[in-house]
């Protein structure tokens, strides 16, 4: 399979190519592929540059990260900018697809980034819901997480208590999202949602109109 | 440091001389235009006197009237376009290692299909021996920064040529742009072998070009070159056959015979010269009034003298308005006879600059990919210090270097 991958990258414009990108995955990505490498981490969040321009996964989706013991966290924040600090993007007053026929070089100085909030950690198959010992290395490749692995990690409420217990994200916003992807991994399993409904009243009790407000988007 | 106080006074009359040029300038430019307009009833005759002069400038050859302009054409839609643009870090004696580095950069755009673009750059080091001393004419001698430019431009163009035929091989319509000049006028004067061994390889990938019939054309922003104007001024001279080493105009007393003494005249001293009245005026600022955007003027023919080795490659050269400015395009004549590839260089050529406001896109996104930067430079020499350093090899940089780093007061 690698063989023939290789044998097939081999052009006469292969060696014009530059290295780098050259590891990138497939898009949309294939079962187990990475959709991004980390650029920055620290223990509680992590950026990472997506394989493809507006290939980010969504807003609340569960990430893993490639380490000894694999990193999981919420994907919070997603952007688009210039790959080049001096060079800003104009308007061409063109639609995408006249863009890409047109003036294809935009597309490659443009890069996607995403920023995720790190609520645990996978020791072995079993899921910790503490910030992991040492944050995530940089160039790690980060993987959506499958279905199985949500579920094994959101078994208990303890990812809504680390989503409500970070203050400067759009929490409310966040933990709907999380809550939304979860439910379908539990194949909108009724009795879960009920479940972290009482959860979060418990979470939520001092503030009725927020949790009334939270409880109805979810259902949404 | 610059002492800008003692500069104000230098601009104060600078500012001062440039606005009594400017008075001048509209004469000259009514005279270009009037001239111009009158060639189109005797260019043969012109094309005749131009063969048969010898002026101390250089003269177009005419092939066609010189007023004719050409609307642009449609491009194809399918089209890729290739370009490579080169810098470098020049050897440093003051340095850690006397080596240098070129970085090229590699671009290729396709159009009309929405594939992918190529878009990357290649650094290589020179360090051993051979690249850094190099014996020409006789000489040996360590490898200077102008040696370094030339290798850099011979590269630039070899590296065009790989590029585009690789796209072609790839099953793409190329068409090839190359940045500034395609004339090696600077090869003029130097040793023979220099110039042999240099002119060979430059012409080598114009031949593999031509084998693939793949355009290429040299690209040259705000150009400064005057031939167009320099018929006009050989018009202006009554002569029959104009000979400016023997010109009866000239002060010949005064100056003797000499072509070189000509040349190292003032560009006032013109001015009791029946050619003197055009002194000074660039083609590109008469195009400018008679071209409209998308045009382009007919072919010339450029009388550089290093094009009598360019055999079957000499370059031919159009004007062409872009819209911010009237570029100078520059092709080997077998894309200059070869109407269909000539309309395609004019059509794509005119749609690059048009796609980059102003400036071929694949260009300056070549030169993006292929600048180093003052902070390139000073993070590759740190490397190469600290790489040296876990190797345990000796390493020196000179005092003047270390000054230049610390300077105390």
């Amino acid at each position: 399979m690698n063989t023939s991958e290789e044998k097939k990258r081999q052009t006469p414009l292969s060696r014009f190519m530059s290295a780098e990108g050259a590891g990138k995955g497939s898009f949309p990505p294939g079962v187990g592929e990475h959709v991004g490498e980390v650029i920055e981490s620290s223990t509680t969040e992590l950026i990472a540059e997506a394989c493809h321009l507006h290939g980010a996964p969504s807003f609340g989706r569960f990430i893993r990260v490639d380490a000894e013991m694999s990193i999981i966290g919420i994907v919070f924040n997603v952007f688009t900018h210039s790959v080049e600090p001096n060079r800003r993007p104009m308007a061409y007053g063109k639609t995408e697809e006249e863009l890409r026929l047109e003036q294809p070089q935009i597309f490659e100085l443009l890069r996607t980034e995403f920023q995720a909030l790190v609520i645990g950690y996978l020791d072995g198959d079993s899921p910790v819901h503490i910030v992991p010992p040492q944050p995530a290395r940089i160039h790690s490749f980060v993987h959506l997480c499958d279905d199985e692995e949500v579920r094994r990690f959101t078994g208990t409420d303890d990812y809504l208590r680390s989503i409500l217990g970070t203050a400067k994200l759009p929490t409310d916003e966040l933990l709907i999202a999380a809550l939304r992807h979860t439910l379908e991994a539990h194949e909108n399993s009724r009795a879960y949602l009920v479940r972290m409904g009482k959860e979060l009243s418990r979470l939520l009790r001092d503030d009725y109109d927020r949790l009334s407000s939270m409880i109805r988007r979810i259902a949404q | 440091m610059l002492n800008l106080h003692a500069v104000k006074t230098q601009i104060d009359q600078m500012v001062e001389d440039q606005r009594g040029v400017q008075l001048d300038f509209q004469a000259k430019l009514n005279l270009a235009l009037k001239e111009h307009k009158a060639l189109a009833a005797n260019w043969e005759m012109l094309a005749r006197k131009i063969e048969k002069s010898k002026t101390s400038w250089l003269l177009p050859g005419l092939v066609e009237s010189p007023d004719r302009r050409y609307g642009l054409p449609p491009r194809p839609e399918r089209i890729s376009v290739a370009a490579t643009d080169g810098s470098q870090i020049f050897p440093d004696r003051h340095e850690v290692s006397s080596c240098y580095l070129i970085n090229i950069g590699y671009i290729l755009l396709h159009y009309g299909s929405g594939e992918k673009p190529l878009m990357s750059s290649k650094p290589t080091l020179y360090y051993k021996d051979e690249n850094v001393y190099e014996e020409w004419g006789g000489r040996r001698m360590f490898v200077n920064r102008e040696l370094v430019g030339l290798r850099r431009g011979l590269m630039e163009f070899s590296e065009l040529t790989e590029l585009s035929l690789a796209a072609q091989e790839e099953g793409h319509r190329v068409l090839a742009l190359s940045d500034g000049t395609l004339i090696l006028w600077s090869l003029e004067g130097k040793p023979q072998d220099f110039k042999e061994t240099y002119l060979q390889e430059f012409m080598e990938s114009f031949e593999r070009l031509r084998q693939a019939r793949i355009p290429v054309v040299g690209y040259i922003s705000r150009p400064g070159s005057q031939d167009l104007v320099n018929a006009l001024k050989l018009n202006l001279c009554p002569l029959e056959v104009a000979d400016c080493d023997r010109c009866p105009w000239k002060g010949e007393n005064q100056f003797g015979s000499a072509a070189e003494k000509i040349e190292s005249l003032p560009a006032d001293s013109g001015q009791g010269l029946p050619c003197g009245p055009l002194e000074g005026l660039s083609d590109a600022v008469l195009m400018r009034q008679l071209l409209k955007v998308g045009e382009r003027t007919p072919l010339f023919k450029s009388s550089s003298k290093i094009l009598d080795s360019y055999g079957p490659h000499y370059i031919y050269f159009f004007y062409l308005h872009v819209g911010a400015e009237i570029a100078r395009v520059e092709l080997p004549e077998w894309v200059a006879e070869d109407r269909e590839l000539l309309d395609l260089v004019h059509a794509c050529v005119f749609d690059q600059a048009e796609k980059g406001q102003g400036y071929p896109v694949t260009l300056s996104e070549a030169h993006e990919r292929a600048v180093v930067r003052g902070a390139d430079r000073e993070a590759f020499y740190r490397f190469l210090g600290d790489t040296f350093v876990k190797n345990d090899i000796k390493v020196g940089i000179s005092s003047k270097s270390l000054k230049k780093r610390h300077a105390s007061i």
